[in-house]
């Protein structure tokens, strides 16, 4: 992350109201749900982006955006042949 | 050690937030919205061109869609719908899910379909949004919505602050 967007980030973080048991459950789902992974260093949680969430969440909208193309285009045909 | 915490959330939901979140389609038809209406509610027309299912148009009602498995999405075959919304020749929402098997979920998300009649015929919109991950720890599964909310708050702050860096 730059160095740029860390500034942001971090003073986005100061201003977002959230409770520490709000966000612990939230990092929890996030981690089961591939999107970081969290390392316990000493007293520290150090946590990293993991590509495979957000991979896995872009493949299934990649496979919806075909899936509705390809269906929806069968009821055009099929509701268009009705009309002949 | 929350500061950092709350860091990586924001992180995450902002990365998110980047995604393309929604699928939309305008169609228009030449059938009156009663028919098109049809062809999504009774499981014999929409399996004409949908999938397969044990559709009906009852609030609460659990259904499910039959269609191929996809290893490569680690899907098995079946989505797991509740209906959420019916507006009789308006308005359909259905709650769209989908997994591995066995009834485990992994996507989550939302179909939305609109009805608009016009003068010779009928607008169908399709909005499919709302894609998350669901780790599949029941105890969690309410924090979705709660999610999405966040991220639009934390998407406002962001948008503020830069509108704050551009003016002079």
């Amino acid at each position: 992350m730059l160095a740029k967007d860390s500034l942001t980030i971090n003073s986005i973080a100061d201003n977002f109201e959230m409770s520490r048991p709000a966000v612990s459950k939230h990092i929890k789902v996030l981690c089961g749900a591939g999107f970081i992974s969290i390392k316990d260093v000493g007293r520290e949680r150090h946590c990293t982006l993991k590509q495979d969430g957000f991979n896995e969440l872009q493949k299934w909208i990649n496979f919806f955006d075909k899936f509705w193309n390809t269906k929806l285009n069968k009821l055009q045909s099929l509701l268009n042949q009705k009309t002949k | 050690m929350l500061g950092n915490l709350k860091v990586t959330y924001i992180c995450v939901t902002l990365k998110l937030h980047n995604m393309k979140q929604e699928i939309n389609h305008t169609l228009f038809f030449t059938q009156s919205p009663q028919e098109v209406w049809e062809y999504l509610t009774i499981p014999e027309l929409m399996e004409q061109w949908l999938m397969k299912s044990d559709f009906k148009p009852i609030v609460g009602y659990q259904f499910q869609f039959n269609s191929k498995p996809i290893p490569q999405l680690d899907f098995d075959g079946t989505f797991y719908c509740t209906v959420l919304e019916v507006v009789p020749l308006k308005k359909l929402t259905y709650s769209w899910k989908s997994g591995p098997g066995e009834r485990n979920i992994r996507i989550d998300s939302i179909v939305e379909w609109v009805l608009n009649a016009k003068e010779n015929g009928t607008e169908l919109v399709l909005k499919h949004s709302g894609f998350s991950l669901v780790d599949n720890l029941p105890m969690y599964a309410g924090l979705n919505d709660g999610w999405l909310k966040n991220m639009h708050k934390i998407a406002a702050l962001l948008n503020k602050k830069h509108d704050g860096t551009t003016k002079a």
